[in-house]
């Protein structure tokens, strides 16, 4: 492992190149082999492969060729399937590509209709296997492409499949009104006509808005869900809520059906080659019309593994001075979304060739839509009313935005998102870090009314993409924030980024990227790598008892040692009256344990491992020496709270702590009148005891329904999950209990303070973090709610027994494998 | 979800050409004697949940690589890297999540994105034995860091060999004089 940049142990020296600057070892020992002609599939393998992305190519000559190439040499069946697999492997790859790989196929299919059926038969084997899997991301872009070749297909082509489709749409949302998938297929229908539209077919006029004109009022009702996932609550700022995307989509069609199916910004890349010589065969000119493929909806249609949430349509740069991105107002704004957030999701393994697609957004649309690459702002502020142009690096950093803040959960993990962001920034950096810019503007202005998931998911995500950029920020521009009170959720913010900056970083580091202003912020204690121990100091009661206990600690003392220092603090405590004296203790106990554990994680670790039996009998004797385990980790590491909440992560880990344990610390015995509910790093650890319970819930009812489960573990299971299900909800009622009282400013400690009035110029801002925990833990608590129903809906109820014959069949085997032996 | 069993872009959760190249090498060596169980060095790596971490600064700490790190799943185990004979940090360290996918995404999505403002490098290992957590280089450290003709400072300054060898040769040069 160590080696791997092994130098060639005969180093000839003279600057000799090192082994690893060569590429293959393989190879190098082999003389050069010569030139030689490269084969056609590799050719149009490339070319497909590449199709659309050079601007100094002209796509529709690309296209004519590739099809003539593969059509007049039809008889080599590598190069056949090259062309077939690869097409629909970017079909499902790459949707932005698929207007042009339509448009290929087309033209193949006029020259050599053999090879339009081979392509088809496979597309509609594929499309089958998707819609009866329930893939319906895949079933949607598979359709587009169809739609795409709509002009090759007898009588009404793909409308059929869509009438069938929206036929089960109404079937599912009239059995249901909480319905989605009927809603998703609904998306599907009119994510496709578009395509249909914009394809070489004329004359499907009709039919197209005979379908919008039925999808009009499922499209349009709002599902009861969709306020659940806005990035804003409409609560909070009714203003900033989006619309649904379907909804959106919905109204966009409308108006474009209108305007003549206009679809201005969607590629025609047949339109220019028409012209060309007037006796040869037109390449997009459909000789024979062939019937489209048959398809069979399953009834009812099967959901896949991916859960279904109502989406929201948001974007980051709403309401600028300057249109940067297309207006709602425009069917732009949904159709590039939907294809950049589906190549963003599609190409989640490998992050540059995604953020590569992003930064050439403007060479897979109608040319002329964007304005030049790396136009600044202030030129586009300039051309405004000039020309209707989009900034490409908006429209590409929007769409990532919109899958980081996607609620309740993105397809992948955040990170991913991030990485992307990061990519494109070592792309383009003079291009998109402006635009980044202007983004971090807009949510840094919109936290107050933000769903607080989202503005933690945004804090998370400044401060490390500023880690991998040297940390450099505009600070400046926030200077005046910093007279704001510290509970201010702009105030939190900065707080929490600059934590979380130090965390991937350090104090010192962090201290010298800031401006003299912000100073103040990054405390003494924070440039500490080993916090004080409070024991040293002979005012802290039990100071005593404290440094012995440490020192037994550090030098890994048994438990018998340990016993009578533990006993000396609980009996001079109870000398004193202390209410519980192993507070005390544990207080002692627990410092001491972060302090020789101090050097780093798994240094305290080994000090938990070995001071396990003592700590858990603590957890379990006395829910207020409980508390005290957080109290004293969490007080030892006030300035670094990072490492205190990871340290209560392990903990939870080793059951020393229970989930409702830290729930009760944070929510009860710190609430400090609400205040506590601005700190996100106390979001930040809730949300992860949370997700700790919601995990093993998941695991719960994934091993609940796994299929083949036969009494008697069906009950078994089947009585873990309702105990373990009673519980989750029992964690999130506690929530709501305790935070409840916040919102509605009814609770006692800011009843308490100032005059009891609730008027206190910072109990509006306590009252609004309450609002937005509420809604965040009541969300967590209703997706969990609606995944076990949805899981057990499906499940072998209890009492099932095993089929007699697979019995028989089983001790057959045992049998065949004894007699084997 | 896809059924596509070719991508039309490379995937970044593959075992570098290093561990393929560096196993193929001691397949080649070790032909003579067990031609037998020659299994694919690749198969070792199905479900594997460690990754090995390298180029990381001596003075990136266990908390910083957590705090990263994390970002890709819940972490079972963090193995710093160690100088052999100063077990102090020596720039590499293993990371071991729960989970198979994890740890492929932390290949995809951390991998050569920058840790303590260096790029990190990340690739699959098949897993962590005691022993491996010493630097292999002749001073103790990684072998990278004996020869390296350029001044990292985040990694102790020039190679330690280079080192030995230029304060040999000025001091060399003061007696001379």
């Amino acid at each position: 492992m160590a080696d791997y940049e092994r130098r060639n142990s005969n180093y000839r020296g003279g600057g000799g190149r090192k082994r690893r600057y060569r590429d293959d070892e393989d190879y190098d020992r082999r003389p050069q082999r010569r030139r030689y002609e490269e084969p056609l599939f590799v050719q149009v393998r490339r070319q497909l492969l590449t199709l659309a992305e050079s601007a100094a190519r002209r796509v529709e000559d690309d296209i004519v060729g590739i099809a003539k190439t593969v059509a007049e040499n039809y008889e080599d069946e590598e190069l056949r399937d090259t062309f077939i697999n690869i097409s629909l492997d970017l079909v499902l790859e790459q949707p932005m590509k698929i207007p042009f790989v339509a448009a290929a196929t087309l033209a193949a299919q006029n020259l050599k209709p053999e090879l339009g059926a081979e392509m088809l038969s496979k597309a509609s084997i594929a499309l089958q296997r998707y819609i009866d899997s329930g893939s319906w991301r895949e079933t949607k872009l598979l359709l587009r492409f169809l739609g795409g070749l709509q002009s090759a297909f007898e009588g009404d082509g793909i409308f059929p499949l869509l009438e069938e489709l929206f036929a089960r749409a109404v079937d599912l949302q009239t059995t249901s009104s909480e319905d989605l998938l009927g809603l998703e297929l609904v998306k599907i229908i009119l994510f496709t006509i578009p395509y249909v539209m914009s394809s070489p077919a004329t004359g499907f006029e009709s039919q197209a808005n005979a379908l919008l004109e039925k999808t009009d009022i499922i499209a349009s009702t709002p599902h009861a869900l969709v306020d659940l996932v806005n990035t804003f609550s409409p609560d909070e700022n009714k203003e900033a809520a989006g619309p649904s995307v379907i909804s959106l989509l919905q109204g966009q069609l409308q108006a474009e059906a209108g305007k003549g199916w206009e679809l201005k910004c969607l590629p025609r890349p047949w339109k220019d080659v028409q012209e060309r010589e007037p006796d040869e065969q037109k390449p997009f000119d459909v000789v024979t019309k062939v019937p489209f493929p048959q398809i069979t909806v399953p009834n009812p249609v099967p959901n896949g593994a991916r859960p279904l949430f109502p989406e929201v349509y948001i974007s980051v740069y709403a309401n600028q001075e300057v249109d940067t991105v297309p207006p709602t107002s425009d069917i732009s704004s949904s159709l590039l979304r939907e294809a950049l957030v589906d190549t963003i999701n599609l190409l989640d393994f490998n992050r540059v060739a995604t953020a590569k697609y992003l930064i050439d957004v403007d060479c897979y649309y109608t040319p002329g839509i964007f304005v030049k690459r790396a136009t600044p702002f202030d030129r586009m502020r300039e051309m405004a009313g000039e020309l209707q142009a989009w900034k490409p690096e908006d429209v590409a950093v929007d769409a990532v935005f919109s899958q980081l803040y996607q609620l309740p959960t993105p397809e992948h993990k955040l990170v991913y998102f991030h990485s992307v962001l990061t990519e494109c920034c070592k792309i383009a950096p003079a291009a998109i870090a402006p635009s980044l810019g202007r983004a971090i503007r807009f949510l840094y202005n919109n936290l107050e009314t933000m769903d607080l998931e989202l503005s933690n998911r945004f804090l998370d995500w400044f401060a490390h993409h500023l880690s991998n950029f040297g940390f450099t920020w505009k600070w400046s521009e926030w200077v005046d924030d910093l007279e704001l009170p510290a509970i201010h959720p702009k105030m939190a913010f900065i707080h929490g980024a600059l934590d979380k900056e130090i965390r991937l970083s350090f104090a010192q580091r962090i201290k010298g990227t800031l401006l003299e202003p912000y100073i103040p912020l990054i405390t003494e204690g924070k440039e500490k790598d080993t916090p004080e121990f409070k024991y040293m100091s002979d005012t802290t009661p039990y100071s005593k008892e404290g440094q012995e206990l440490m020192q037994l600690i550090r030098k890994k003392a048994t438990d018998e040692e340990i016993e009578p220092v533990i006993a000396a603090i609980e009996e001079q405590a109870q000398g004193l009256g202390v209410e519980d004296p192993k507070v005390p203790s544990t207080d002692a106990l627990v410092t001491s344990i972060c302090f020789v554990g101090s050097k780093s994680l798994s240094h305290v670790l080994s000090c938990i491992e070995r001071n396990k039996d003592r700590l858990l009998a603590i957890g379990s004797a006395s829910q207020q020496a409980r508390c005290q385990i957080i109290t004293s980790v969490m007080e030892y590491w006030a300035d670094q709270p990072g490492i205190a909440i990871n340290i209560i992560d392990k903990l939870l880990n080793y059951t020393i702590l229970s989930p409702l344990s830290v729930l009760e610390w944070a929510l009860i015995e710190s609430m400090a009148a609400g205040t506590i509910l601005s700190k996100s790093y106390i979001f930040e650890m809730i949300s992860a005891t949370v997700g700790k319970v919601t995990n093993r819930m998941r695991q719960i009812v994934a091993a609940r329904t796994q299929p083949g489960l036969y009494e008697p573990q069906l009950s078994v299971l089947d009585e873990t999950l309702a105990r373990e299900r009673a519980d989750m909800q029992a964690l999130f009622k506690f929530i709501e209990d305790s935070i409840v009282s916040v919102a509605a400013g009814s609770n006692d400690e800011m009843m308490e303070r100032g005059d009891g009035s609730g008027d206190l110029p910072e109990d509006a801002i306590i009252r609004q973090w309450g609002r937005r925990w509420l809604r965040v833990f009541r969300r967590k608590a209703a997706v969990e709610e609606a995944f076990i129903n949805d899981a057990l809906a499906n499940a072998t109820p209890v009492g099932t027994t095993a089929p007699a014959e697979t019995e028989a069949a089983d001790a057959d085997i045992k049998i065949a494998d004894a007699d084997d032996q | 979800m896809s059924l596509l069993s070719v991508n039309t872009v490379d995937r970044l959760d593959r075992p570098s050409a290093y561990y393929v190249g560096k196993n193929k090498r001691r397949r080649y060596n070790d032909r003579d004697d067990d031609r037998g169980r020659e299994e694919d060095p690749v198969d070792k790596l199905r479900g594997a949940t460690t990754l090995y971490v390298g180029n990381l600064s001596f003075y990136t700490t266990e908390e910083q690589i957590h705090e990263l790190f994390s970002k890709c799943g819940e972490i079972k185990r963090l193995v710093m890297g160690l100088d052999r004979f100063n077990k102090t940090p020596c720039g590499f360290c293993f990371v071991e999540y729960y989970t198979h996918q994890d740890a492929l995404d932390c290949l995809k999505y951390v991998g050569g994105t920058k840790l303590d403002e260096r790029i990190i490098r990340a690739d699959l290992d098949p897993g962590f034995e005691e022993g491996r957590q010493y630097g292999r280089g002749k001073s103790g450290g990684q072998v990278r860091d004996e020869y390296r003709e350029e001044y990292d400072p985040g990694r102790g300054g020039y190679g330690r060999a280079y080192d030995e060898q230029r304060q040999r040769e000025e001091d060399e040069y003061g007696a001379g004089r």
